[in-house]
Formats: C-alpha cells, sequence, structure tokens
C-alpha cells in the first residue's frame, strides 16, 4: 500500500524540463534568451507558462503580441492534452530538454483551441472528470459532490497542491466490492501515425466470469496491433506517464493509479526507437 | 501465491520505472533550471537598472546637446553633473536617515506609553484584587450573619412557646384557686353556721343552768324564809324605800352613798349576799401617771381592751386569745384574779356594768357575752350579729345593752334584741340615758335616740371613727379617728370643741381606744408606735407620753376612776399598769 501511495505521488510530481525558444521570425527589440522550465506531466500547457510569456512580453512591443501558441518541431502542440501526454507523444526518446518553440502571432485556427483565459481550462478539466465518472461509476460520485468539491479538484491541480486533490479525488477511485472494479475503465490510446485523435472504447476492469483485465487484455482487445507477437521484435512502445508498464499489470489497478488527474488513463503507443 | 508474485513484479516495475524516469527527466535539470532562472532574474533587474542609469544620461546628454562646448567642458559638466547627482543622493540618504531618527523615537514614546498603560492596568488589577477580597470577606460575614440571625430567631420561637405554655399553665391554676377559694368560703360559712350553733347549744344549757339555780334558790328562800331572820329594819326599808323609789335604780354619781346593794336584771328578790363595792363617785384628785409601775403580759396574744370597774381596784383585759382576764390592783401590781371564758374568738370590748358585777364584753365571733364577775360564770351570750361585734355597752339601767357590730347594725339586747342598721360599720359606742352614740367606719357619729330607735344626729369627722368617750357629765365626747386626730365634741352645740394631736401619735387600727380621765381634764390614748399620750383638755397640749414600756401599737387605754391608775394594753400580749408614783 505504501507502494501505491508513492505511485501517485510519483506520478503527481512528475516534471519534464523544457527550453521555450521564442520563434525566430516573431519581431523583438533584442535578443530573446530562452527559457528553461521543468514543466508538470499532470498538468495543462496554458496553465502553466505565464513566466513564459511574461520573460518573451519583456523583448516584444505589445502591438505585435497576440495569443500564445507552442509548437514542436513543426507541430502545433494542443494545449488540452496533458503535458506529460503531449512530451511521450512526440518527443519521448529524443534529448531532453524537451525544446518548445513559442508563437505569438499565426495561431493555426484548425489545429488549435483557443484559450483566452483558465476559465477554459478549467471547463475542459471538470468535464473531463465528469466523462471519466460516467463510465466508473455512471456518475454517481461526481453529482454526489459538491460544487466546493468540484472546485477543489480544479484548485488542488492550479495550485500543484497533492493533498487537497487527492482528498477528493480518492472518492472517484471507490468501487464496490461486490463489483471488483469500475464499471468501465476510462482509457485513450492516442497514436502517432493515425488519422484519429485517439481510441476510446467500454471495456470493463473485470471479465464476466470474475478474471481481472490486464493492460495486454485491453490492448488486444482495442488496438492488438501494439503488441508483437513473440518472434517479431517490439515494434512499439506503450507508455503511460513516461514509463512502459508489464503487459500484465491490472487495468483497475492502472486506472486507480497512473489516470491523469483528469481520471482518464491516457496511453501513448510510439514507435519502438531503433538503435 | 503466484498471483501475489506477479503482482509483485508488474508493481514493482512501474516503481521502478517512474523513479527512473524522475532521474533522467526531473533530476537531472532541476538544479540547473533554477540557476539559469536566478541568473536571468538578475541580469533583468541589471538591465533595468542600466536602463534606469542611462536615461538619466540620455537626459543630461540632451540637455548639454543644445549649447555647444568643448569634449573637456563637457567631460567636465559631466563630472559635475556626476557630483550633482552624488550630492542629491546623499541628501536623500540623510533625509532618509531624519525619517528614520524620528521614526525611532516616536518608537521610544510609543514604548513608554505602553509601559504607563501596563501600569495602570497592574494597578487596576491589584485593586479588583482588593475588592474581590473585600467582597468575599463581606460575604462570610453575611453568610455569618445570617446564621445567627436563624439561630436567635429559633431561640425566640422556642421562649414564645415557653411562654405559651406557661401562661395556659397559670390559667389552669388560676381556675383552680378560685375554686379552691369558693370551697373555702363556703367551708367558713358552714363553720360560722356550726359555731352559731353551738353557741345556742351553749346559751340554752346556761339558761337550763341558771333555771336550775333558780329553783334550787327558790327552795333555799323559802326554807330560809321559814326560819327566823335577825333583821335591821333601817336599812332595808331604807333601801327599800329608795329603790322603789327610784324604780330603776340608777345609780346618781353625786349622791354619796354609803351601800347600794346591786341589783341583778330581772331579779326581783331583794338583796342576796353579795360583795359590794362601794363606787367613789367623781374622783376629784385626778394625777397624770408618769412612771410605769407594773409591766407584765396579760394576754396570749394581741390585748384588745381593758377597763377599770368601777371600783377601781378591778382590772379587766381582754385580748384575741379569747379570754377576758380580771387582775386586781394591789399595791402597784396587777395580781391576775381570774379569766373569763366562753367566747370563740378574740375580745374586742370590756364593759363592767354600774354596779360592777357584770362584765361584758364585745367579741369577734360575733357575740356578746355578759359575765358575772364574782364567779366568772358565763351568764349571757347576745349572739345574732352577723360581724364582729366590735363594741358592746350597757345602757344606763343595766337592764339593756346595745352592740355595734362590723355588720353595720347596732344591736339592742333587752333579752329581745333589736337590730338598727347604722349604715356603717360601728367601731365604738357610749351612751346617756336617751342617747346612744355610735362611731362609725364611714367617719360619722351617729346619735341614736333609744325609745324611738332612730337617727337624731350624725357627725362627720376627717377619719374612720375608732373610739368614743364620754367625760362624767356627759356634756362631752372624746372621739378618736383614724385620721391621727383626737377630738373632743360638744354635745350641746354639736360642734368641735378641741383638737388633740401630737407628733409620733397615730391610731393604729380601727378599734384603738382613747378615754377621759375620770375629771374629764385629761385625755389619753395608746399610738401605733407603742407610745401612750396624754393630753391636758384646759390647755390642750400633750401633757405627757409613756412610751418606753410598750413594744406594739397600743389597742386600748383605761383610766382608773380613782384616777390614780392607768392601764394600756397593746398588740403584742402586753399590758401596763402607769401610775405618777
Amino acid at each position: 500500500m505504501a507502494d501505491d501511495k508513492d505511485v501517485l505521488r510519483d506520478v503527481w510530481f512528475g516534471r519534464i524540463p523544457t527550453c521555450f525558444t521564442l520563434y525566430q521570425d516573431e519581431v523583438t527589440e533584442r535578443e530573446a534568451e530562452p527559457f528553461y522550465l521543468l514543466l508538470p506531466r499532470v498538468s495543462y500547457l496554458t496553465l502553466v507558462t505565464d513566466k513564459v510569456k511574461k520573460h518573451f512580453l519583456k523583448v516584444m512591443k505589445a502591438e505585435d503580441v497576440e495569443e500564445i501558441w507552442f509548437e514542436y518541431e513543426g507541430t502545433p502542440l494542443k494545449w488540452h492534452y496533458p503535458i506529460g501526454l503531449l512530451f511521450d507523444l512526440h518527443a519521448s526518446n529524443t534529448s531532453l530538454p524537451w525544446s518548445i518553440t513559442v508563437h505569438f502571432k499565426n495561431f493555426p485556427e484548425r489545429d488549435l483551441l483557443h484559450c483566452p483565459c483558465n476559465s477554459v481550462i478549467e471547463a475542459h478539466f471538470m468535464s473531463s472528470i465528469k466523462e471519466a465518472d460516467a463510465l466508473k461509476h455512471k456518475s454517481q460520485v461526481i453529482n454526489d459532490m459538491q460544487k466546493k468539491d468540484h472546485k477543489q479538484l480544479w484548485m488542488g491541480l492550479q495550485n500543484d497542491k497533492f493533498d487537497q486533490f487527492w482528498a477528493i479525488n480518492r472518492k472517484l477511485m471507490e468501487y464496490p466490492t461486490e463489483e471488483g472494479g469500475f464499471r468501465y475503465i476510462p482509457f485513450r490510446i492516442y497514436l502517432t501515425m493515425s488519422d484519429r485523435p485517439f481510441i476510446q472504447k467500454l471495456f470493463r476492469p473485470i471479465s464476466p466470469d470474475g478474471h481481472t483485465h490486464t493492460l495486454g487484455d485491453l490492448l488486444k482487445e482495442v488496438y492488438p496491433v501494439a503488441i508483437a507477437s513473440d518472434d517479431e521484435a517490439k515494434r512499439y512502445q506503450v507508455v503511460i506517464h513516461g514509463i512502459e508498464p508489464l503487459l500484465e499489470t491490472p487495468l483497475q489497478w492502472l486506472s486507480e493509479h497512473l489516470s491523469h488527474p483528469d481520471n482518464f488513463l491516457h496511453i501513448s503507443v510510439i514507435p519502438a526507437p531503433s538503435d | 501465491m503466484a498471483e501475489r508474485r506477479l503482482e509483485c513484479s508488474w508493481k514493482r516495475h512501474v516503481v521502478e520505472q517512474l523513479k527512473q524516469r524522475d532521474r533522467v527527466q526531473r533530476h537531472a535539470f532541476e538544479e540547473i533550471i533554477h540557476q539559469y532562472n536566478r541568473l536571468l532574474e538578475k541580469s533583468d533587474l541589471q538591465t533595468v537598472l542600466s536602463e534606469r542609469y542611462q536615461s538619466d544620461k540620455y537626459d543630461l546628454q540632451n540637455r548639454h546637446d543644445s549649447s555647444p562646448g568643448l569634449d573637456l567642458s563637457r567631460n567636465d559638466s559631466l563630472q559635475q553633473e556626476m557630483a550633482q547627482m552624488r550630492i542629491r543622493h546623499q541628501e536623500e540618504l540623510t533625509e532618509l536617515h531624519k525619517k528614520r531618527g524620528e521614526l525611532a523615537q516616536s518608537v521610544i514614546e510609543l514604548n513608554h506609553q505602553i509601559q504607563q498603560k501596563d501600569k495602570e492596568i497592574q494597578s487596576n488589577e491589584a485593586k479588583m484584587e482588593e475588592y474581590q477580597r473585600q467582597i468575599a470577606e463581606l460575604e462570610g460575614e453575611c453568610r455569618e450573619l445570617r446564621g445567627k440571625l436563624q439561630d436567635l430567631e429559633q431561640a425566640n420561637q422556642t421562649l414564645k412557646d415557653e411562654y405559651d405554655a406557661l401562661q395556659i399553665t397559670f390559667g389552669a391554676l388560676e381556675e383552680k384557686l378560685r375554686r379552691t377559694t369558693d370551697d373555702n368560703q363556703e367551708l367558713v360559712s358552714r363553720w360560722m353556721a356550726e359555731k352559731s350553733q353551738e353557741a345556742n347549744k351553749l346559751n340554752a344549757e346556761n339558761e337550763k343552768d341558771c333555771k336550775r339555780r333558780q329553783a334550787k334558790l327558790q327552795k333555799e328562800l323559802a326554807e330560809a324564809a321559814k326560819e327566823p331572820l335577825p333583821l335591821d329594819p333601817d336599812d332595808d326599808i331604807e333601801v327599800l324605800a329608795e329603790d322603789s323609789g327610784k324604780g330603776t335604780g340608777e345609780t346618781s354619781p353625786n349622791r354619796p352613798l354609803s351601800r347600794t346593794p346591786r341589783r341583778r336584771p330581772g331579779n326581783s328578790y331583794g338583796s342576796s349576799p353579795e360583795c359590794t363595792e362601794t363606787p367613789s363617785g367623781v374622783c376629784a384628785d385626778v394625777r397624770v401617771p408618769a412612771t410605769a409601775l407594773h409591766v407584765f403580759e396579760a394576754h396570749d396574744g394581741e390585748v384588745n381592751a381593758v377597763r377599770f370597774s368601777p371600783g377601781s381596784r378591778l382590772l379587766a383585759t381582754g385580748g384575741m386569745d379569747r379570754r377576758v382576764k380580771l387582775w386586781e390592783v394591789v399595791s402597784g401590781r396587777c395580781e391576775p384574779k381570774g379569766a373569763l371564758t366562753g367566747s370563740n374568738a378574740g375580745i374586742t370590748s370590756i364593759e363592767f356594768d354600774s354596779a360592777g358585777s357584770y362584765l361584758l364584753a364585745a367579741s369577734n365571733d360575733f357575740a356578746s357575752r355578759i359575765w358575772t364577775v364574782d364567779d366568772f360564770r358565763l351568764r349571757h351570750t347576745l349572739t345574732g350579729h352577723s360581724g364582729k361585734v366590735l363594741a358592746a355597752r350597757f345602757l344606763l339601767d343595766n337592764a339593756r345593752i346595745v352592740s355595734g357590730s362590723y355588720d353595720r347594725t347596732l344591736k339592742l339586747w333587752d333579752l329581745r334584741m333589736k337590730t338598727v342598721f347604722a349604715g356603717s360599720s360601728c367601731n365604738d359606742i357610749v351612751c346617756t340615758e336617751q342617747c346612744v352614740m355610735s362611731g362609725h367606719f364611714d367617719k360619722r357619729v351617729r346619735f341614736w335616740d333609744i325609745r324611738a330607735e332612730s337617727i337624731v344626729r350624725e357627725l362627720e369627722l376627717m377619719g374612720r371613727v375608732t373610739s368614743l368617750d364620754l367625760n362624767h357629765d356627759r356634756t362631752e365626747l372624746l372621739t378618736c379617728s383614724r385620721d391621727d386626730l383626737v377630738k373632743i365634741i360638744d354635745l350641746r352645740s354639736n360642734a368641735v370643741r378641741q383638737t388633740f394631736s401630737a407628733q409620733g401619735f397615730k391610731c393604729g387600727a380601727d378599734w384603738t381606744r382613747v378615754t377621759f380621765s375620770p375629771d374629764g381634764s385629761y385625755v389619753a390614748g395608746g399610738s401605733a408606735d407603742g407610745a401612750l399620750y396624754i393630753w391636758n383638755v384646759l390647755t390642750g397640749k400633750l401633757e405627757r407620753t409613756l412610751d418606753k414600756n410598750h413594744s406594739s401599737a397600743i389597742n386600748s387605754v383605761s383610766w382608773s376612776p380613782s384616777g390614780a391608775y392607768v392601764v394600756s394594753v397593746e398588740k403584742g400580749c402586753k399590758a401596763v399598769l402607769w401610775s405618777d408614783m
């Protein structure tokens, strides 16, 4: 059990070293130094990059500043994905720090959502939680909570307060003992080469005959390509929170401990690095 | 078991993987990024500062650009500008120092004020503690007092209860006393009734006795008449003639008589061998006594009455011991001759009849009695009063007796009683041939006509009349009253002629008797302090006071008809014979 608590803490306090560089075509008064920052894996880009914005605004004139947006190696980074997911998906096996380019102009309307203020991030975050609870408990737990509990969840995330967040979140991780687990596991499988953004299906943690499902069972069911057969070399990595859990890890356990704060299990399937 | 191991393996794997990830991704870069950010901040600050200085410099440069000058001068002016800036900055610094000093000063003052306030607070707290202590003390006292009050109330209640109980007991006892007193009175009245019955019986016996003796005497006389007797015809005839002429046999004091036999009342038989006394009549030599000849115990109790017999030889005293004692005055002493008994209570007054052969005594047992002096025999008992008989006197014919009593009546006895209601308790009586004078409790002297049996006159005095006496020619009445005054009343004019009083003379009782001397020139009376006072009638002044021999109040005084002796009797059983020798 102490391990489980450690796992939760390690998941929450995970950081990614990032170097923010201003796009060279941005008009500056003088040269802007790059800005280094340890980004929290579980948060969202626009929530934690105020300092970045301030730093770069020092060297820019006010009339040249529009909405800030980020990109990595040409790919605009969706701010509504958790940072950890973005890194695992795009730059998992590259050298650290993660270099992100900061743009202030030419917002890509087609790829990114606008994020004018923090309440937008809050709305998105809370809707993810509700969706997850709908899958887990038919929305009973989240609906029984008071508004202040919802607020506490958001404030915990925003201010990086582990205890404050998990005081409420643990209720969302409970399940009736006779069930053996949640009703359905909230998960999303993200692929690098795909049209659709992610795979999300209904999947029970316990089989009808009482058998606990594992990560392997999920992948076999939903995206069997990810699992290499015995004779082939591994072609894909299944990354959650920057690590590759063993395929026999129980799905219920994964959902309880390795979910993001929005209660979803964000799984990245990336091509295995070829040395 | 296998599951456990399996569980551990994937969990362990996850844990290890997370740790490694952190190592690689976080720990390696954490410090560097932190220091980089600090440097960034510092450089930003430097730029800000340098920009501020540069802007100043630019301003100065701009100003100086307008006025042309050499480079040197520009340098100098630049240096001057720098110096000025330095001075300005130093002024700012001094100002700031001053301000800091002022603030420090105000801090000190505020500290001082705080200390004062603390002291005030402490003193107030001390006072409050003091007051609290006082309050506690007073509360203690209050409780004590309340406790005491409760105790006192309880005690009071107990006393009240006791008092009520005692009241009830007292009421009951009073009731008992009343009943007992009633019973007592009833018993006393019954006893008196029995006594009077006894007295009647005694009377009847006496009469029977008398009749027997008469019968015997008759027999003897009859026998004697048969014998020849030696007679002295002269005397007999003389006497008889006188007597028959007189009728009632009144003694005329002015005529010298040689022998006058006494007549017994109601007896028609001639003279009988009895001792006769020669009344000396008016005695001319009255002598005021000066010394006490004989002091003797006369009775066992109070001596109430004293009387010389008409012959001046015998003396009768009556006392509370129910006896009348007879004494003979022999050579300056009183020798006891005998005692007359028969009274059931104390003797109040004594009188001899004019012949001296009968003695009449009034008594407290509501009766008067007559004895013959010679043989001390009780002859008559006159009962009928319903109160103490205080005085009884023979009327001048010796045939009738008048008695005055406490029951406010006078009774006239003539072998049959006459009761006259006087209206007040009668203390003393004197008689003349027509008139009876009685002195009463109500301060009056009443004059009664015998034949009419009614009041002729009344005389009022200042005090209860205790004694009456007539002088020998019946012209003056001597009265003694409780206001300690002895008065002589002239009977003809009916006015007080003289009043005698003395410093120590106090009337001792309601029956204190005073007396004239036989010639009427002196008045003697006994006082409550045991002194015998003798006044001179002619001068009206106190002649002599004899106070040595009596130890208690003198009840009665009698002057011998010879004038030589005076006897006084007192409450304390004593009688004193006085004379002037």
